[in-house]
């Protein structure tokens, strides 16, 4: 195959046999959430797909704090968290959200609110419970007042938090002026040239 | 980036009279109110397969269109350039995973989606089938296929479903480096020499018939098309995503001195359209269906990259993990 692209010219002469992926190729999922600045609550930027908890961080940092720094991440794997019926119009999720026993203590859930379909789910606060039904239920008393469209729960034991001593993450980006559009202002060079152009004809 | 706002082979209508009337209403209800469709509501079978269909070629577009211009991290000029080109393929490369992860939410696994691109099921744009020849090809992309693309991924932004528009908002404000970047290195060829000019002259003569293909053949106003506009999955014809372009960028190059290799290209203030002579779009058909410069390469530099990575995300492989769809 001949190619300008040396990565071409580096291909071996025969392809390899075309392979299906196999399931799980490209591993598990985790959901992302991010807080953008300090006292913003966290909300969810996306996913990653990754081996572990600990990789995901890692994707997750590269993937969605790369170009717009934050004060804070974390992730969790996409099956520890519960979600709610969604609802729409003037239905509110937590309406559908039945109320169990309750329980004193138990251990910290984490609650993430939809307050507007197509935006992200933010972090509504936090409730003790013994289980993720009675996490709902908790929410429900004490969030359930708000209209929402959907309600998440994650056990805080299942999130890898950003730990104090990483928070120093995010203190490259400041240096990478090269990736804002802002240091790439071509005005004066186009207006001498447009000037050169002109005293020319 | 993007590959326009062409989706490769439609999906026929027929579909709909299987659909459950009274939640068709409700959905399109929804839609009509300016409301996101969700991964968990209900969605007629032809929204999710359009929907499937158009986010993945989006991805493929972005990682396929990471080569071209990635081949010249290491001979872009001067250490500036380099650390900007490197930056923006990295870019790229992160689009495609939250746009496949956009997809995910509507049911087609991520393995699934590489396996179509890489055994040439699956499409991606046809610009990506161009041979980069010199650095003004590079800048040509950079610039105005980017700018193309923001185009598209700008209306398709204010589309209805939910997971596709939260990622396009933070690609198209990780895209104004782009835009801002090319459009630089068009003015430094512009202002330099003889020969610097020249080259992105000729680069230009080259690139303009894949930049007119890029928004895609005229759309044939069928019942689908209606539907899918009424469904903001489309948001907008070819014709018009080229018209916008053309408005937006035409006069840009045309104030640096280039000439478009297109003597009928002409606005007409009366309408606002933009007249051109029709690319030749036999070419367009012959390289979609593999016959481009850069098909088998392209493909070629995916397939060796998946069997290189093989025996490392096997050996990653947890008994523990377990494939779930992406909430969001």
């Amino acid at each position: 195959m001949k190619s300008l692209d040396p990565r071409v010219q580096r291909l071996p002469e025969e392809l390899p046999p075309l392979q299906p992926k196999a399931p799980l190729d490209q591993f598990g999922s985790f959901e992302v959430f991010v807080q953008p600045k300090e006292g913003k609550p966290f909300q969810h930027e996306g996913i990653v797909h990754a081996p572990s908890l600990e990789l995901a961080f890692v994707l997750a940092k590269e993937a969605f704090t790369r170009r717009f720094t934050c004060t804070s991440l974390y992730v969790t794997d996409t099956r520890n968290v519960m979600v709610s019926p969604t609802t729409e119009g003037n239905q509110n999720a937590y309406d559908l959200i039945p109320s169990v026993t309750e329980h004193q203590g138990g251990e910290p859930f984490e609650v993430y609110h939809l307050m507007k379909r197509g935006k992200q789910h933010l972090h509504a606060g936090t409730v003790e419970a013994n289980s993720h039904e009675e996490a709902f239920s908790k929410a429900k008393a004490a969030f359930g007042s708000k209209q929402v469209f959907n309600v998440w729960v994650v056990r805080r034991s299942d999130i890898r938090f950003t730990r104090p001593e990483e928070q120093d993450l995010w203190l490259t980006l400041p240096e990478k002026k090269f990736r804002d559009a802002s240091d790439y202002k071509g005005g004066d060079k186009l207006k001498e040239f447009l000037e050169r152009q002109s005293s020319k004809s | 980036m993007y590959g326009g706002g062409n989706t490769f082979e439609g999906i026929k209508t027929d579909s709909l009279a299987q659909e459950d009337p009274q939640k068709l209403a409700a959905f399109e209800a929804r839609i009509a109110r300016g409301e996101k469709i969700e991964p968990t509501d209900w969605m007629p079978q032809l929204y999710r397969k359009q929907l499937i269909r158009m986010i993945e070629q989006h991805a493929h577009s972005e990682i396929i269109g990471a080569l071209p211009e990635g081949t010249w991290i290491t001979r872009a000029p001067g250490f500036k350039r380099k650390m900007a080109l490197m930056a923006k393929v990295q870019d790229e490369v992160g689009h495609a995973q939250l746009l496949y992860s956009a997809a995910e939410t509507l049911g087609k696994s991520r393995e699934e989606m590489i396996n179509d691109l890489i055994s040439g099921r699956s499409k991606y744009s046809n610009v990506f089938n161009y041979p980069t020849f010199t650095w003004a090809d590079c800048c040509f992309i950079s610039w105005l296929v980017d700018a193309g693309a923001i185009v598209n991924q700008l209306a398709n932004a204010k589309g209805s479903y939910g997971p596709y528009c939260r990622a396009l908002d933070r690609i198209c404000a990780e895209e104004s480096f782009h835009l801002k970047y090319g459009h630089h290195c068009v003015i430094y060829l512009a202002s330099g020499t003889p020969h610097q000019r020249e080259m992105f002259q000729e680069a230009l003569n080259r690139w303009w018939t894949p930049m007119m293909h890029f928004f895609g053949p005229s759309d044939k106003i069928s019942a689908h098309t209606e539907i899918l506009m009424r469904w903001k999955v489309k948001m907008g014809t070819n014709d018009e995503m080229r018209n916008q372009f053309l408005d937006m960028y035409v006069p840009k190059i045309w104030e640096l001195g280039f000439t478009i290799p297109d003597p009928a290209l002409k606005k007409d203030p009366a309408t606002g359209k933009w007249a051109y002579t029709e690319p030749d779009w036999e070419e367009f058909k012959r390289v979609i269906n593999g016959d481009g410069p850069c098909n088998k390469e392209r493909l070629a530099v995916r397939r060796v990259a998946e069997e290189r990575g093989r025996w490392v995300r096997e050996a990653l492989k947890s008994p523990k993990m377990n494939y779930v769809t992406p909430l969001a």
